[in-house]
């Protein structure tokens, strides 16, 4: 389901236009309700079918703490556990349901030193088969050496 | 037509805590269970999050609470029994909350729309976290695709016990009239 991960980029090899591994996830009534549930969010659109439905919505969808969990798990895949996640903005789309794919993609838009650390700046997209389910931009800090 | 009551009602607003009683105060400390569940949910494999070794040989020397999870701390616990019939709202709120001001003009759907995220530091087991939420827009009314709404921004400073800030949040929501829109 996940693409198979290299090693972390070298930070300062890290240039604009780099593009982050994509991330899938084949969304599942569990995942949702899984993600609502370890975020504490007890919405019941969220892990109760019947009441989305009431709701209007078809079915429950992911929340939007889950949306910042999977984007952080995005970045820090790709960037390394070295990684320091500084900003997250994103807006949100379409929503996401059961049996969905939902797919991240990133590119890197911006690149700085500032100090030890490289500063990265990624733009992002998780798309469903409906549309943007988000999109966004995040901050990213990596040292700037190993052992730095 | 403008409704010069509620444009003062929601000026007023602004400003405001969103919550009664002061600041949230997380029931617990930043943990290692939670922060283990946190990571199961979204198949994380971070190991600064769950792997104490691998954890201290990084730049942050120990297991870091997930970034992300900083909303997480504070959300309050849950009163299951009755959550539907309360459209939802984890506790009981007695008199309503601030929006119900915007629930009464009619605008009773919600939607969420954005979520900003300023992270100054992660966080490490033991620590206890506080938010604080105020009012710091609501928008004029504007047509929308869910019909007429407002759109509500709140901002939310997370503190530790120190009183050190960690982290700051903006989210907005749109809160619409649902009436007169098909779906």
């Amino acid at each position: 389901m996940t693409p198979t991960r290299t090693a972390p980029p070298e930070p300062r090899s890290i240039a604009v236009g780099d593009t982050l591994w994509a991330l899938e996830v084949d969304v599942t009534a569990t995942l949702i309700a899984a993600g609502a549930i370890a975020t504490r969010d007890f919405m019941p659109v969220h892990h109760d079918r019947a009441y989305a439905n009431d709701q209007g919505a078809p079915d429950i969808f992911m929340n939007i703490l889950s949306d910042t969990g999977y984007c952080s798990r995005f970045l820090t895949d790709w960037a390394g556990p070295e990684a320091m996640v500084r900003r997250l903005a994103i807006h949100l789309g379409v929503p996401v349901f059961p049996g969905d794919r939902l797919v991240y993609n990133g590119e890197v838009t911006a690149v700085a030193v500032e100090g030890d650390e490289v500063v990265v700046v990624v733009g992002l997209r998780a798309t469903t088969p409906l549309g943007d389910h988000l999109t966004g931009t995040a901050t990213v800090a990596l040292p700037a050496a190993d052992g730095a | 037509m403008v409704d010069e009551a509620l444009e003062v009602q929601l000026a007023a607003l602004v400003g405001q805590p969103v919550g009664r009683g002061g600041p949230s105060i997380a029931p617990d400390p930043v943990n290692q269970p939670m922060i283990r569940h946190w990571a199961a949910a979204f198949a994380d494999d971070n190991p600064v999050y769950t792997d104490p070794d691998a954890a201290a040989a990084t730049r942050f020397g120990g297991i870091v609470a997930p970034p992300l999870m900083l909303q997480t701390w504070t959300m309050p616990t849950p009163t299951l029994e009755g959550i539907a019939e309360r459209g939802g709202s984890p506790v009981a709120v007695g008199g309503g909350t601030a929006l119900s001001v915007l629930d009464r003009a009619g605008y009773v759907g919600t939607l969420a729309t954005n979520s900003e995220f300023e992270i100054l530091r992660y966080l490490r087991p033991g620590e206890v976290v506080s938010s604080e939420t105020v009012f710091e827009s609501i928008s004029a009314e504007k047509q929308t695709r869910m019909g007429r709404g407002r759109f509500v921004t709140w901002a939310t400073t997370y503190t530790v016990e120190t009183g050190e800030v960690v982290g700051r949040q903006m989210f907005r929501i749109l809160k619409f009239d649902p009436s007169g829109v098909s779906a």
